[in-house]
């Protein structure tokens, strides 16, 4: 018990004497958490709340054209551009201003655009009304297609892409639907003696209600902080694998583990107050980022961090996951010979499970393959522990599954580190 | 478990490395007296370092037997390394660590405590002229200083054997003459000192035997003055090595 009291003592006076190391321990955390909640915010609002340029050539100047036009300026998530310096904007410059990342998406309205609406509308109560003939309406049955051009920058998000298409396609097509409505209407008052064309009204007749689905009663709304500050937290906690690694590579490079090594008293006593003490390091940098997410975010125009009432849950999950970080980083800093050796493979393997733990894009979206391959990431069971309780209002049962996965991750990687260890003192 | 006098036995000690067919130690048979200063003089590659590995526990021969005290690693490890004291060549200790607490932390690993333990650190601090500079972090002690820590926190527990390996290497002639001196003193209370260096005078001066190991073999073995009478082109120690092992570069 001396032993094990006097190294946890040794690597803590060794940690904060490293002042700069400290530092960069709990400082980067907390930059990179708050950068990446407001980069995801930002991308949220970019739909919402940011005015994206972009550039209308309206050629149409009859009731399509018109109603694009007032559709696009009343939907606020754009600023339309329609002249440059004072002058209409050609198709050609729409183009090329697109092409140079000037502008995100240009809308070109072919001349006649409405009137071939028209046509078509006309088309078909002409096709519905075959056998009567309506006095005054035109006999044409062939339809016409309308070509909007839309040029978009190529680096444009494929979301935002799909944005745009959807609204184009809600303008047209409640276009279409008062223009059919009004003729109809006309084409009916014609062969009812004494009927009025009646007005189109527009109205929602279905309406939408969202829920978050909770099984709680308690209902967390999910917002981008509380899915970044969960997966950001989850990240950085695995890249103590990188200072734990160093750490031990340090004590192997410079003779202290030689010299442990032959004194009484088992060196995984010596490899225990690593753990210790790195564990404490990443709770503590969890709970940093728990009052970051709670008390300083919200001072940036970020929503507050809600906690939840299941305290217990998270307090074991955060042990889990840095338990299964500090595992790992036994079993890399024991097997690796070089500082490069760690460093770069740490680092990498924390940004590949990372990835496949779902935190830049959805594990629900990936490949199939992927998705089976997701399901081994130690990141992926942490991201899932935590969204249950962040996201879910998940208790203590909903995510100790997840919290014994990431503890045996943490055996599994000892045991890696043992026999590694045994296999190099047998060659 | 032989009955013997000596303090160290190794019989028939032989050590292939993994994918070699070279073997690092072939077949060395050695015993060292209780209270010897023991030189184990090579060229690198030589096998002091594989010798002194296998001596220290760090692991196990291919072949052959280590006896410590009459023990051996594999029925009595945790006996043995209470009785032996290391001292590496590389400065095993940690920077950012005061001296005391370096002594501290390995009194601790040793199993020494409380009052026992902190004048134990105090006298060895005295006796290596380092007590002003005991809370001074070991980052800014001279390379003479760190030599001094690096053998008092291998001395802490008072030993029966002690290994060195290489000292005294890169420091002045003053903290050679300390630490050498101190060596003395601890050996003349009984513990016997294995020792290994490339400086052929200190070891000449230093050990009351030394043994010359080349590829894996112990070339020769003896008190350091009876084998310079041995030969008549024999001078001094140095000859009698370059004389064994030869003048040719060897690398490790």
């Amino acid at each position: 018990m001396l032993r094990l009291l006097s190294s946890i003592y040794k690597e803590l006076l060794v940690l904060i004497r490293d002042r700069a190391g400290l530092a960069i321990l709990f400082i980067m955390p907390i930059v990179l958490i708050i950068i990446m909640t407001l980069i995801q915010d930002a991308t949220f609002r970019t739909v919402k709340e940011v005015n994206i340029s972009m550039i209308l050539i309206n050629n149409d100047k009859d009731s399509l054209g018109e109603a694009i036009r007032k559709g696009l300026y009343e939907s606020e998530f754009f600023q339309i551009v329609e002249e440059i310096d004072g002058a209409k904007v050609t198709n050609k410059l729409a183009e090329e201003l697109v092409a140079k990342g000037n502008y995100k998406i240009a809308i070109i309205i072919p001349e006649r655009a409405t009137e071939a609406i028209r046509g078509n509308v006309n088309a078909l109560i002409n096709k519905s009304f075959k056998s009567i003939n309506i006095p005054g309406t035109r006999k044409r049955t062939r339809k016409s297609t309308i070509n909007i051009t839309i040029y978009i920058d190529p680096a444009t998000n494929q979301s935002f892409q799909n944005m745009v298409m959807s609204s184009l396609k809600e303008f047209t097509s409640q276009l279409e639907i008062e223009m059919f409505f009004k003729n109809f209407s006309e084409a009916l008052a014609k062969l009812i003696p004494g009927q009025e064309p009646i007005k189109f009204e527009s109205f929602e007749t279905i309406k939408y209600k969202e829920i978050y689905a909770s099984t709680e009663e308690i209902n967390i709304l999910p917002n981008p902080v509380q899915h970044n500050v969960p997966a950001w937290t989850m990240f950085t906690i695995f890249f103590i694998v990188l200072p734990m690694a160093g750490n031990i590579i340090k004590e192997r490079d410079d003779g202290s583990a030689f010299r442990l090594k032959t004194m009484p008293g088992s060196f995984i006593t010596v490899m225990f107050s690593k753990i210790f003490i790195f564990l404490g390091v990443a709770f503590f940098q969890f709970i940093l980022m728990l009052l970051v997410g709670v008390y300083l975010m919200p001072t940036m125009g970020l929503p507050q961090l809600e906690i939840g009432p299941h305290k217990i849950a998270l307090a074991v999950m955060a042990l889990a996951s840095g338990l299964a970080a500090t595992g790992y980083g036994v079993a890399i800093g024991t097997i690796a010979t070089t500082h490069e050796q760690a460093a770069t493979f740490g680092a990498v393997s924390i940004i590949i499970f990372a990835a496949l733990g779902g935190i830049w894009v959805p594990v629900y979206v990936m490949p199939h393959t992927i998705k089976i391959i997701s399901q081994f990431s130690p990141l992926y069971w942490g991201l899932n522990g935590f969204y249950d309780i962040f996201l879910r209002g998940g208790d203590l049962i909903v995510i100790i599954a997840e919290a014994a996965k990431l503890v045996f991750f943490f055996i599994l990687m000892l045991l890696v580190a043992v026999i590694y260890n045994n296999y190099n003192k047998a060659k | 478990m032989p009955e013997s006098q000596h303090i160290i036995e190794l019989k028939k000690l032989t050590k292939y490395y993994k994918g070699s067919n070279e073997p690092a130690i072939d077949n060395i048979n050695l015993d060292i007296d209780n209270g010897e200063i023991y030189g184990l003089l090579g060229p690198n590659g030589a096998g002091k370092t594989t010798t002194i590995s296998i001596l220290c526990g760090l692991f196990a021969p291919t072949s052959g037997n280590v006896f410590i005290d009459g023990m051996d690693y594999q029925h009595s490890a945790e006996k043995i390394k209470n009785i032996i004291g290391v001292v590496p060549q590389d400065i095993a200790l940690y920077p950012s660590l005061t001296a005391r607490e370096n002594l501290t932390f390995f009194g601790h690993m040793y199993g020494l405590k409380g009052k026992y333990l902190k004048t134990r650190i105090n006298e060895c601090l005295e006796l290596f002229g380092l007590e002003k500079n005991a809370n001074r972090r070991i980052k800014t002690f001279s390379g003479g200083m760190k030599r001094r820590i690096n053998l008092i926190a291998g001395i802490l527990h008072k030993p029966k054997i002690i290994y060195l390996d290489e000292p005294t290497v890169g420091i002045d002639v003053q903290s050679r003459n300390v630490i050498l001196d101190h060596l003395r003193n601890i050996n003349k209370e009984g513990t016997t000192i294995i020792y290994t260096s490339h400086y052929m005078e200190e070891a000449e001066n230093f050990c009351s035997k030394v043994a010359i190991i080349d590829k894996g073999n112990i070339i020769t073995e003896g008190k350091p003055k009876e084998l310079i009478k041995s030969k008549e082109e024999y001078t001094d120690l140095e000859s009698i090595f370059l004389n064994i092992t030869g003048r040719a570069l060897r690398d490790e």
